[in-house]
């Protein structure tokens, strides 16, 4: 759940890459703090690796500041992928507002992938979210490997399930941005109808997503 | 809304973020970098490090910005631009390094609390599953001992019924058919009682008739004494015939354990049809003497219990090495029916006394006994809500106690 600081005219939203281990997550928040360029963009911060493999969250913080005042923050998390630390993902995903699931689109990986995505569903429900209300954003990672999924299979396969799916290579940047612009679309509706960001706040849909990748706030691409 | 949440995403204040740094060896690193004094304060103005006092209003304010936001300012009277950018970097750099570890601490400690708590509750789990299987076992040692009594006890109970009940249909045939001939033997014995009374109306005509001849005859058949002989010979007769009918009638009550309902019996009965049925292997052995008591009625299996006194009564007889006693005694002692067996016979050996109510033990030769009656007649004076006691000395003799509760009304 977003925090709105009243006095502060602040509105922090908390955004969690979830995935198997080595699917790309951290790879796709060192792209998006490339490719976006929001008012207020922090540094990624990394906590704890062991060999190049995430052991608390990474970190990258984003923001703007709306004509009429308010700050908005969004931060933007990464869960360890590595099935030994679940307690370190619940805590991350515990008041998130919205979630991307990094997939590895690599043929072997579809155990991995499904494991996570059940776990996922776990804890959401363990750390209090309604998991079908959750915003959700599928990515399918890795594009760019040999032997992996076609997207006619993944599209195929995924038919069913009612959360955009995004195919992307994060390490040349490709898809990273068309899935967090989707997962923005989905956060919006449920952030406008609990804190009125239309009214109160006063930005809209376009331009809360234009502010947040970096567009000039209130112009339209 | 509005509330700040706790955990490694909070948001955090200048204090907390320079916490890992000592104020006065910062401060004089900062004076001595841009060559003149420095403050560090929070952004609302509340925290001053140090608790300097302030600067002259010629200072300059320089944002210190974290996580986006600015969290304090650095004052300083410097006003050399590179030393004082190089400063705020130093500053912030110390900001994040101290959120990096801010962050990192939280996180572990909620993980380790939540391990913690996980492991807790699968300890719990554990115990409480090692609580049910302890119990289920201890209990289940029970169950199959007391299971495996019950077939036991089943097993001896159908085996001794079914030879009951092979011996009974042989004595129910054997008794329809001995009944029959029976009663017209006794009939005719009567009949032929009162016939020989009739020939006592011819002795006097034929003594006073005068023929000599015929007085000669009737001298010299002696038909004085026969005719007195004859009465008591069919009287004997008939009271044989008596007790065939009785005895046949006896194994039948006495074959009718395959009868598994209660009846009210007199025990005594009980008693003494057992006597009557092993009399004959009885006589041969001992002398029986019988002392019974009034017993009060019994709700009981009579069959069952008949076939009780029936094997002790057998087992006295075959203890006999010579010829002995065996003394029945029945009696109501402590509101329960007491009957005890007692005989003069060879006594149980002390090691062999622990074991004669087990089953299948038996100390006669192969084929002469089936190391049962012993056990089923405990089975069944247990059903009873009774007991059943021996005591022997060898050499002297044997008593079998047997404690039978008396219904309740």
């Amino acid at each position: 759940m977003a925090e709105l600081d009243e006095t502060a005219r602040k509105l922090t939203i908390k955004l969690v890459y979830y995935g198997p281990a080595m699917s790309g997550k951290t790879t796709n928040l060192m792209s998006l703090h490339d490719l976006l360029s929001p008012d207020l963009k922090g540094e990624i911060m990394t906590l704890e690796t062991q060999n190049d493999r995430t052991l608390f969250f990474d970190l990258l913080p984003l923001g703007f500041r709306t004509p009429s005042g308010w700050l908005i923050k969004l931060k933007l998390y990464t869960v360890p992928g590595q099935v030994v630390h679940d307690a370190t993902r619940k805590a991350v995903l515990s008041r998130a507002d919205g979630v991307v699931f990094v997939a590895d689109s690599q043929r072997s990986q579809g155990i991995n992938n499904s494991e996570s995505f059940q776990n996922l569903e776990e804890n959401v429900h363990r750390v209090g979210l309604n998991f079908k209300s959750l915003p959700l954003v599928v990515q399918f990672n890795k594009r760019d490997l040999p032997n992996v999924l076609t997207e006619e299979e993944i599209r195929e396969r995924w038919s069913a399930a009612p959360w955009p799916l995004v195919m992307a290579t994060a390490l040349t940047g490709s898809g990273v941005r068309e899935t967090f612009v989707r997962l923005l679309e989905a956060v919006y509706p449920v952030l406008d109808k609990s804190f009125s960001m239309h009214d109160a706040i006063g930005a809209d849909a376009r331009s809360f997503i234009n502010a947040v990748t970096g567009e000039s706030f209130g112009n339209p691409v | 809304m509005g509330i700040r949440s706790e955990g490694y995403d909070s948001a955090l204040s200048l204090r907390e973020l320079l916490s890992g740094v000592a104020p006065d060896k910062l401060l004089a690193a900062l004076t001595v970098l841009l060559g003149a004094p420095a403050r560090v304060v929070s952004a609302d103005g509340a925290w001053v490090m140090g608790d300097n006092p302030p600067l002259a209003e010629s200072a300059s304010r320089l944002p210190l910005v974290h996580d986006l936001e600015t969290a304090g300012y650095l004052e300083t009277t410097a006003k050399d631009q590179a030393r004082m950018h190089a400063a705020t970097v130093m500053l912030e750099s110390l900001m994040r390094s101290g959120a990096r570890y801010f962050m990192a601490s939280e996180m572990h400690l909620e993980v380790v609390k939540a391990d913690y708590e996980e492991l807790q509750r699968r300890h719990a789990a554990l115990m409480a599953s090692e609580a049910r299987y302890k119990a289920l076992a201890e209990k289940l040692e029970d169950r199959v001992k007391e299971q495996v009594n019950t077939i036991a006890s089943a097993h001896r109970q159908l085996y001794q019924a079914e030879k009951m009940a092979s011996v009974g249909q042989l004595a129910a045939g054997v008794a329809h058919e001995i009944n029959n001939p029976i009663g017209f033997i006794r009939s005719n014995l009567v009949t032929a009682l009162s016939y020989v009374q009739k020939f006592w109306t011819v002795a006097d005509p034929v003594k006073s008739s005068g023929d000599t001849a015929l007085i000669a005859a009737w001298q010299a058949a002696d038909l004085d004494f026969v005719l007195g002989d004859f009465p008591s010979l069919l009287q004997e007769s008939v009271d044989g015939a008596d007790r065939v009918a009785r005895i046949v009638s006896d194994l039948k009550g006495f074959s009718n354990v395959d009868q598994t309902g209660e009846e009210t019996a007199d025990l005594n009965d009980c008693i003494r049809s057992a006597c009557n049925v092993a009399a004959n292997q009885v006589n041969s052995r001992a002398d029986l003497k019988l002392t019974l008591g009034e017993l009060p009625p019994l709700r009981c299996k009579a069959g069952h219990l008949s076939q009780v006194f029936l094997n002790l009564l057998l087992n006295a007889a075959q203890a006999m090495k010579v010829r002995g006693e065996i003394h029945i005694r029945s009696g109501v002692e402590n509101g329960q029916i007491v009957i005890r067996f007692e005989d003069t016979g060879s006594g149980i050996p002390a090691e062999v006394l622990p074991r004669i109510f087990d089953p299948f033990f038996t100390t006669r030769d192969v084929g002469s006994g089936t190391g049962l009656g012993l056990t089923v007649s405990r089975d069944i004076i247990i059903a009873h809500g009774g007991s059943i006691e021996v005591s022997s000395e060898p050499g002297v003799g044997t008593t079998f106690t047997i404690h039978l509760p008396i219904n309740k009304p």
